[in-house]
């Protein structure tokens, strides 16, 4: 006997736990049908593994699966199986530190290892959040927390370190995440084995973490983009999309708490779906092919223009002009349009999703994409003024005309940015600071600076930094920055 | 620890809603800083305890008296400022119910009726909560990371190091009062 996936627990509901995500998570590491499950016993499913293929996760899973380990922790030896708990979002440990977006291997706990006291099992626990959203340091980036960590790159970091604690062999751990302790040196050099294979598998180079950092960040924390959707459907977390994505986001929150927090509030809900969603699309070709076209893509040149606009005011002749720029070549442009068109009928529910992969899709973004407001604002109205202006300039709209709309679309939009409660939280300097902040970079027009200001003082009545500068705005002009 | 010219009472935290949304607990806490200078506090929970024997929820904004252990990456708290004379709010969604390794599993006969040396687990529902206390660590510095040799050798995680108070607030959950008749 050797390793598990818990499959039912004495005081557990049945969705607490996702075995069969464990499972999958399993199978994408080892690539390889001789991976299977006994049936299931007292709660517990047996990993069955025939290796046929070669490599380091093939061979660290045969080890992990067919050995029965004994370590003496030294009161004799004793067998210590591995059991994998996936997918516990709600799980907190007895010091009560949550799992939520993270991952730990706990060992035995008469082994008097760091962890033990927080294992009640003799056994060792794999314990991982199947939905986490966390980005570590890439290696090369001088400490840049911005490589994505997918559920099974951290399920197979975790099983590094059980591997080592059935061995018997866990080396030293250390407070710092920077340097990295020894022993989580040696995990994130076995999670780059996985990365490498990874890549391999996908004909593309590994982009790999950086060993003597173990830092890690919340991809919710917004200081650093690792878009998992952009990097699944361009194909490498270091492509042009991908960086473009990273310097809109740059753009807009450097140096600003409201920017900061907005990203929070993004990165949270996005990351509620979009592992999922990269799961869903990762066998189907054309359907990343589409996501990139008439999607990823003019998202891009929306926020790029965005970018540019919070540079310098760009009013509505160059906004226009800006646009018919991007769209100089007439073949592509209808090329884009249907693309977008198709992208419109997945979202009504409509054409096109004859295939599972899509409705699934399709499903889980309406359930926990949609009602977002942050994902409404930033990712789908973008797409949709997009799809608008580009159908009217294929119509025969000139520069003039497109800049207008575009202009218009633009007033009606930006003030509708979500609202953080970070406002509420803000001396007076301070929320004069982002006020100003967010009426250059992103509302410019007056229609859109009164809007907002709107907004933001019905938002927070009571708070007085807020309605002071609010006042204090309506003394000078209507429509004036800071 | 930082060299520490401030006073305990210089950050006060005061609890002034705990409410359930959807499926979470939304906490919000005000800070005042009575201090001449600025102060730093950590902003997100970086633990949670339930006593379900007195129903008190603990949500910990602090690291102090949690141990090392192997883990995907060592994460920072969120580190946020509050200016001197000024009050601040910190907004917390924690969810509404948490699941806790049992404690019981392993020993024959335990509550919970796990079978001996089977993994058991607690469910703690915190819509039953009584009473929600929140326990901030400040400083009067930022945090910084520490480079000292000696820094390495310490057990405690580096925003434990870095504290030097910490702010309570206790909120007593009204019961529910039955309808006028």
């Amino acid at each position: 006997m050797a390793t598990f996936i818990l499959q039912d627990a004495t005081g557990i509901g049945s969705d607490d736990l996702d075995p069969a995500r464990g499972f999958i998570d399993m199978a994408i590491i080892a690539n390889d049908t001789g991976l299977g499950m006994a049936d299931p016993a007292a709660g517990k499913q047996r990993l069955v593994y025939a290796r046929t293929g070669n490599g380091p996760p093939r061979l660290r899973l045969d080890a992990m699966i067919n050995t029965a380990f004994s370590p003496n922790y030294g009161s004799g030896a004793n067998n210590v199986d591995t059991i994998v708990v996936a997918g516990l979002k709600s799980l907190v440990l007895d010091d009560g530190t949550p799992m939520a977006d993270n991952g730990t291997a706990l060992p035995p706990k008469s082994s008097g290892l760091p962890g033990a006291s927080l294992n009640p099992t003799e056994q060792c626990l794999v314990i991982y959040d199947t939905q986490l959203a966390v980005c570590v340091a890439r290696d090369g980036s001088g400490g840049v927390l911005d490589l994505p960590v997918s559920p099974p790159v951290a399920l197979y970091h975790e099983f590094s370190h059980a591997f080592r604690i059935v061995n018997n062999t866990l080396l030293a751990l250390g407070p710092t995440c920077n340097p990295s302790s020894p022993e989580e040196r040696a995990a994130i050099i076995d999670e780059n084995d996985l990365r490498t294979d990874l890549a391999t598998r996908a004909g593309t180079s590994p982009t790999l973490r950086d060993p003597g950092i173990h830092c890690g960040r919340l991809a919710s924390d917004g200081e650093g983009c690792c878009c998992i959707i952009a990097t699944l459907v361009s194909r490498s977390p270091l492509s042009q999309q991908v960086q473009q994505l990273r310097c809109a986001r740059d753009h807009f929150v450097r140096g600003t708490e409201v920017g900061h927090t907005f990203f929070e509030h993004f990165f949270r809900d996005y990351y509620a779906f979009s592992p999922q969603a990269c799961t869903l699309m990762a066998g189907d070709q054309s359907l990343r092919h589409q996501l990139l076209e008439g999607f990823v893509e003019p998202l891009l040149d929306f926020w790029n223009m965005m970018v540019e606009r919070g540079r310098c005011v760009m009013g509505s002749t160059q906004l226009g002009a800006a646009f018919i720029a991007l769209h100089a070549d007439r073949g592509h442009a209808e090329q884009r349009r249907a693309a977008l068109q198709r992208t419109s009928a997945y979202w009504e529910g409509g054409a096109g999703q004859s295939a599972e992969a899509p409705a699934q899709l399709m499903a889980l973004l309406r359930e926990r994409a949609w009602p977002s407001p942050y994902m409404q604002w930033a990712l789908v109205a973008p797409v949709r003024l997009m799809h608008a202006l580009l159908t009217r300039y294929l119509s025969g709209a000139d520069a003039p005309a497109i800049g207008r709309a575009f202009t218009e679309a633009l007033d009606a939009w930006a003030p509708e940015v979500p609202i953080s409660t970070l406002w509420a939280g803000l001396p007076a300097a301070q929320v004069r600071h982002e006020l100003g902040f967010c009426e250059r970079a992103l509302l410019q027009t007056t229609k859109s600076k009164i809007r907002f200001r709107q907004r933001l003082g019905e938002r927070f009545p009571h708070i007085t930094a807020v309605a002071g500068v609010l006042g204090r705005l309506q003394t000078i002009h209507k429509g004036d920055t800071w | 620890m930082v060299s520490d010219d401030s006073k305990p009472g210089d950050l006060t935290a005061a609890i002034q809603s705990v409410a359930p949304v959807d499926t979470r607990l939304q906490v919000v806490v005000r800070l005042q800083n009575k201090a001449a200078r600025a102060l730093h506090y950590v902003a997100d929970v970086r633990a949670m305890r339930y006593d379900p024997t007195t129903r008190t929820l603990t949500l910990a904004l602090s690291d102090e008296g949690r141990e090392v252990i192997p883990g995907l990456a060592g994460k920072l708290p969120l580190f946020r400022h509050v200016d001197p004379g000024s009050e601040a709010e910190i907004h917390l969604s924690v969810p509404d119910r948490i699941v806790k390794l049992s404690r019981s599993a392993g020993s024959a006969g335990a509550a919970g009726s796990a079978e001996s040396g089977e993994l058991s687990f607690e469910t703690q529902q915190l819509s039953d909560v009584r009473e929600v206390v929140v326990e901030v660590a400040w400083a009067d510095v930022p945090y910084y990371h520490d480079t000292r040799a000696s820094a390495l050798q310490d057990a405690r995680l580096p925003a434990a190091r870095w504290e030097q108070h910490k702010a309570r607030a206790t909120k007593r959950q009204d019961k529910k009062r039955a309808p006028k008749s």
